[in-house]
């Protein structure tokens, strides 16, 4: 029988833990697991894991205890730890992990480097205040399709510091072409990220599916980032003449029945 | 004659007084406006009082144009559902605290001016709303200038200052018409110019100083000016005015409150 | 070798328009698309008629694609869906009589028809409308500026620009060259460039109902770009047609003839 092995990642916000990750997932036969202990379901990480790794089983915060003592044959269990989680927590101690940092390739003395038995080296990002912790606003955006000029006008302001000081950026966003694009944005790193998830396009009215965004930093003016992202996003009946738009110029090829 | 031509005040007055004594000290004869009066920023009616009792010549821009008539711009100038919202928020701002007779000012003021050679238009001589941009096609741009009669367009609403000289255009021209025998003609146009006065009060070249040009007639000399001022006092006035916070943050940045319309040359129906 | 008609101008004259369906039916290079302009209302006799003319092609002919003229914009305006309620470039031209009579023309379910009708259309490097991109109104001739028409043909963006608004069937080529450009912004001088395009054609499609008589349509053929004007003479006169036509270069075909 082949026990479970367990494997714990941490590192600074942006440090690209959840990269790692799901790199790591790639080339993986065995049963996945993946638990972010504390994280919330609107999560951006857990809606892309979904969309990308569907095979991956994420283990809800309540449910925790009891999947982690069934767990089957071989199976593979990351524990991604968030800046709200402390190195030390009893659970970590609990489990046998593997313990993973991922790190700014210039940082060469931290908690991380003392408590890992294997140093990733990763994004070469600002590192945060260690004294104050930062804010982290996440809201859901399901059924929320985005103007995409306006999109970019919020992202530019957002990460310019409009709104406060961001660190870090993850969302899911609706496109009118019925794509979902999944954003990225690491304080001192070039530019905005945008990728499209390899998912089938939405084309019929709001989409029910997941999509949300996340921000981290200081400051952060909640109630006007939430409400000038509404103020990009659009209306049933635009939705609907863009979606038939999408339509028109790229009608699906039919079957030809013999 | 030495000429000073501004754009773009949009209710900034203190980039206004600023360019306003850079101006002085460049000993200029005449001083031209190309309208965008009023519109984002937070002192419409000083601004609009100023210009007056200076009488500097002026044209109505965009802005003037819907603050009398009702917003006129239609759906397509602006380039993203966000800018449009912004953009009737500082209209009805706007609109409640202009006074009457500046209102009428504003009413009253020409298209177009011209003075011999030279011709003054906000966006273009079609229509206020129009965007003469750098990359616009040479001979569309140069059908602009020709049907002002005049040899050097100036014109304003992009916010980016630039010269653009036309030299040499050829056109040539061949009509059939059923019975009629074939027509030809040749034309050279020779060297016309478009002159953007870029923005006193609302840059979007990158940095918040606030930009203008200088008009030899003579010597023909183009200076395009980028004039620093204390921008934060404005950038104070907007949010104290209780404007969008977000329109100091981009005058901040020499980021434009709107940013123009996909298709710049697009002319509403309207 | 497929061609397509183009033509503008019905203006109500629904007598032109058959007289022409039957030239297009009589033509040895088959037609393949069949466009119109706009204007198919007017004051020159059944607008209801040609409307339904248009809506339901007989078996057999070819669908209209029709575009909107200066005449729907009229009724837009009179029936309160377009931008100027009270139609004054139609009162301005024709007086408030004609407007009234215009109004009581056309009926609303054939005023919302046009309403769903397009603008222009693009196909291939043509665009095909009624005045030009300015607008409905826009009248390009061969007596304009060249500058202008260049502009009109820059802004359709097409190599072809076939239009009606004049009326007049015409053929113009423009050739921009040479022209240099130059630019500063505060960043400095940019490299000269040196603009110029290949020659672009203006094309005037004729008017088919406006002269009693006498409809004038177009003929174009996409695989050699070549233009033909055709005009057809019709008379009230049962079993008499006149048809004349002329093609393009100045070649004037003398096959002027009557048909029976
Ligand atoms: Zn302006
Ligand atoms: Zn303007």
């Amino acid at each position: 029988m082949n026990n479970p092995s367990f494997i714990a990642v941490a590192g600074p916000s942006g440090s690209g833990k959840t990269t790692w990750i799901q790199q790591s997932f790639k080339d993986q036969t065995a049963p996945l697991f993946y638990f972010y202990p504390g994280l919330d379901t609107i999560s951006v990480d857990l809606m892309r894991l979904g969309y990308g790794f569907p095979e991956v089983q994420v283990i809800p915060d309540q449910q925790a205890q009891q999947v982690l003592s069934s767990l089957p044959d071989g199976a593979v269990v990351y524990l991604e730890l968030g800046f709200h989680l402390s190195l030390e927590s009893p659970l970590l101690s609990a489990l046998p992990c593997h313990q993973v940092a991922v790190v700014p390739p210039y940082l060469q003395e931290s908690e991380w480097h003392e408590w890992a038995d294997e140093i990733v080296l990763g994004n070469d990002i600002a590192m945060l205040d260690a004294v104050k912790q930062p804010e982290l606003w996440h809201t859901p955006l399901q059924g929320q399709v985005f103007d995409p000029p306006s999109l970019e006008v919020v992202l530019v302001e957002l990460t310019g510091g409009a709104y406060g000081k961001v660190h870090r950026l993850k969302g899911i966003f609706e496109m009118p072409d019925g794509q979902a694009l999944y954003i990225d944005f690491v304080a001192g790193l070039e530019g905005i990220e945008y990728t499209e998830l390899n998912i089938p396009r939405w084309l019929e009215g709001r989409p029910h599916r997941l999509s949300g965004i996340e921000v981290t930093g200081y400051n952060l003016e909640q109630k006007l980032i939430a409400q000038t992202l509404l103020d990009g996003s659009l209306a049933d009946d635009m939705i609907a003449s863009y979606q038939q738009q999408y339509k028109t110029l790229n009608p699906v090829e039919e079957e030809i029945a013999v | 004659m030495k000429l000073a031509v501004m754009s773009c005040i949009h209710g900034n007055y203190e980039a206004l007084n600023a360019v306003l004594s850079d101006i002085d000290r460049h000993k200029t004869d005449q001083i031209y406006c190309l309208g965008d009066l009023v519109g984002y920023g937070p002192h419409p009616n000083a601004v609009v009082e100023m210009i007056r009792s200076l009488d500097i010549p002026t044209c109505q821009g965009c802005w003037d144009e819907d603050i009398v008539d009702g917003l006129n711009a239609c759906d397509c100038s602006y380039p993203s559902q966000l800018a449009e919202k912004r953009g009737k928020q500082a209209h009805e701002w706007t609109d409640q605290v202009i006074h009457p007779e500046v209102r009428e000012y504003l009413a009253n003021l020409p298209i177009t001016l011209q003075a011999e050679n030279l011709a003054f238009v906000h966006g273009s001589p079609n229509s206020q709303h129009e965007y003469l941009l750098p990359s616009m096609d040479g001979f569309a741009a140069l059908e602009r200038v020709l049907s002002t009669g005049a040899d050097v367009l100036f014109c304003g609403h992009t916010h980016v200052p630039y010269v653009r000289d036309l030299e040499g255009g050829k056109l040539s021209m061949r009509v059939h018409q059923p019975g009629q025998a074939e027509t030809q003609k040749q034309s050279t146009v020779s060297l016309k110019r478009i002159i953007n006065a870029g923005s006193v009060g609302e840059p979007r070249h990158g940095r918040p100083n606030a930009t203008y040009v200088l008009y030899d007639t003579d010597s023909k000399q183009v200076t395009l000016r980028e004039v620093p001022y204390d921008y934060q006092k404005t950038c104070l006035a907007i949010v104290e005015q209780g404007l969008p916070p977000i329109f100091a943050w981009r005058l901040a940045r020499g980021m434009e409150f709107a940013e123009r319309a996909d298709d710049p040359n697009h002319v509403c129906q309207r | 070798m497929e061609q397509w008609a183009i033509l503008s101008g019905i203006e109500g004259n629904l007598v032109a328009y058959e007289a022409l369906l039957d030239d297009i039916r009589r033509q040895r290079d088959s037609v393949a698309e069949l466009y119109v302009l706009g204007d198919v209302v007017g004051l020159k006799g059944d607008n209801r008629a040609v409307v339904q003319r248009l809506q339901s092609p007989r078996t057999g002919e070819l669908e209209p694609q029709v575009c909107i003229g200066w005449w729907e914009e009229q009724c837009f305006n009179l029936y309160l869906l377009g931008g100027l309620p009270d139609a004054p470039e139609l009162i301005a031209q024709e007086g408030a009589d004609t407007a009234q009579h215009l109004f009581e023309s056309v009926s609303r379910e054939s005023v919302e028809w046009m309403r769903s009708l397009h603008f222009g259309f693009h196909e291939l490097d043509c665009l095909l409308i009624h005045g030009s991109t300015v607008g409905y109104a826009d009248e390009l001739t061969p007596d304009m500026p060249a500058i202008q028409l260049c502009d009109r043909l820059i802004r359709a963006d097409a190599k072809n620009l076939f239009c009606g608004r004049s009326g007049l069937a015409f053929e113009c080529w423009i050739e921009p060259s040479d022209l240099c450009s130059t630019i500063v912004t505060l960043e400095g001088t940019q490299a000269p460039k040196e603009q110029g395009r290949s020659p672009r054609r203006v094309v005037g499609v004729g008017n088919v109902g406006r002269i009693l008589g006498q409809a004038t349509y177009t003929l174009y053929n996409p695989a050699n770009n070549h233009i033909t004007f055709k005009t057809v003479k019709y008379g009230k006169a049962k079993g008499f047609a006149l048809q004349g036509s002329q093609s393009q270069h100045g070649h004037e075909s003398p096959d002027i003839r009557a048909s029976r």
